[in-house]
């Protein structure tokens, strides 16, 4: 795996260390508005927290999160699905560090602001590769030294509102077969009122969320194995969203 | 194999991914893959894979990185196959 630069080791400690010392103020808050202000709830909550919580004081290595990705807020309804406001408070460390668009998140210098805080580093979605891969490798570093992250497993929002079997991020593929022993954890989420792809969920629409612990194989090696990678983690959620819709009541 | 002839492959190899056809009959060593010729990030990947069938050679992820140009991809085929 490749090193960073000690400046940019440095300036990753400083953001998470930011990040951690206002938590309390922005995690709280952020919980705050989804749950009363956009009346979001997430089914089953205190289930899916406790399973979530039982796995990562169980697992032993590198977990990168890959979830579907339906509207612009779906890594903060991750998070908050997972691991609820104050656990994340209190685990600041077990927060994901996630990748948004920089022309959605950070093109203005206040959100900018907010996206550093929140333990996010922007990338150009569809940029040089080159410019993608530093922002990549350091989400390898972070996640060799225990952290987590987060990362939309199609190459953007679903445009058929069903996973896209044909649009693959290719960097999941690739921080998997760098990070050693890294696992993937593929969350499939989605408000039952969510037809396709949208901004932002239907205000106070539910939650369905679900996860599973999953770690590819592949016989190749280089880009063609980080390819390998990224299209399994995409079709083991493709499964998981066929057990959504064969759920009784739910049509696709 | 000289550079000339992988260029003619290389050419061929992108030429379906490509989205401009104007930027396609003025191809050089010097187009853009991403930029002029508007190959989707994502389908980027799968050019390169081509080159790796095409020329049997495997490329690594940091190779893949200094792929902009048609003649970065000339040179990292050059560099593989001799």
């Amino acid at each position: 795996m490749p090193s960073l630069r000690t400046r940019t080791r440095l300036a990753l400690l400083v953001q998470r260390e930011v990040g951690r010392l206002t938590a309390v103020l922005w995690i709280p808050a952020l919980g705050f508005m989804l749950r009363f202000g956009l009346r979001y709830r997430i089914q089953n909550a205190a289930e899916l927290r406790t399973r979530y919580r039982a796995l990562v004081r169980e697992s032993d290595g590198p977990v990168l999160i890959c979830a579907n990705h339906l509207t612009m807020i779906d890594s903060a309804l991750v998070a908050w699905a997972l691991g609820g406001s104050w656990w994340w408070v209190f685990n600041y460390r077990r927060m994901p560090w996630n990748l948004p668009e920089y022309t959605n998140f950070a093109s203005h210098w206040f959100n900018r602001v907010l996206a550093w805080i929140a333990k996010c580093l922007p990338i150009v979605r569809g940029g040089k590769r080159s410019e993608v891969s530093g922002v990549l490798k350091c989400i390898q570093h972070l996640l060799s030294k225990g952290e987590t992250a987060l990362i939309f497993a199609e190459g953007g929002r679903s445009r058929t509102g069903r996973i896209q079997l044909d649009s693959i991020a290719d960097g999941v593929g690739r921080i998997m077969s760098s990070v050693r022993g890294c696992q993937a954890l593929c969350v499939y989420l989605r408000g039952d009122r969510q037809e396709s792809w949208s901004t932002i969920p239907v205000r106070g629409d539910s939650f369905y969320v679900d996860f599973e612990l999953f770690k590819p194989n592949s016989e190749h090696s280089g880009l063609r194995r980080s390819r390998d990678f990224a299209r399994q983690v995409v079709q083991q959620l493709a499964t998981m969203e066929e057990r959504y819709f064969s759920r009784s009541g739910v049509t696709a | 194999m000289t550079k000339d002839e992988i260029l003619e492959r290389v050419i061929e190899i992108v030429r379906p991914y490509a989205k401009d056809d104007d930027a396609m009959e003025v191809i050089s060593l010097e187009t853009n893959i991403l930029q002029d010729l508007k190959v989707n990030s994502a389908r980027l990947v799968d050019v390169i894979l081509a080159f790796e069938d095409e020329f049997d050679i495997e490329v690594e992820d940091e190779d893949a990185d200094a792929v902009d140009t048609v003649g970065d991809a000339v040179e990292l085929i050059h560099g593989k196959v001799g």
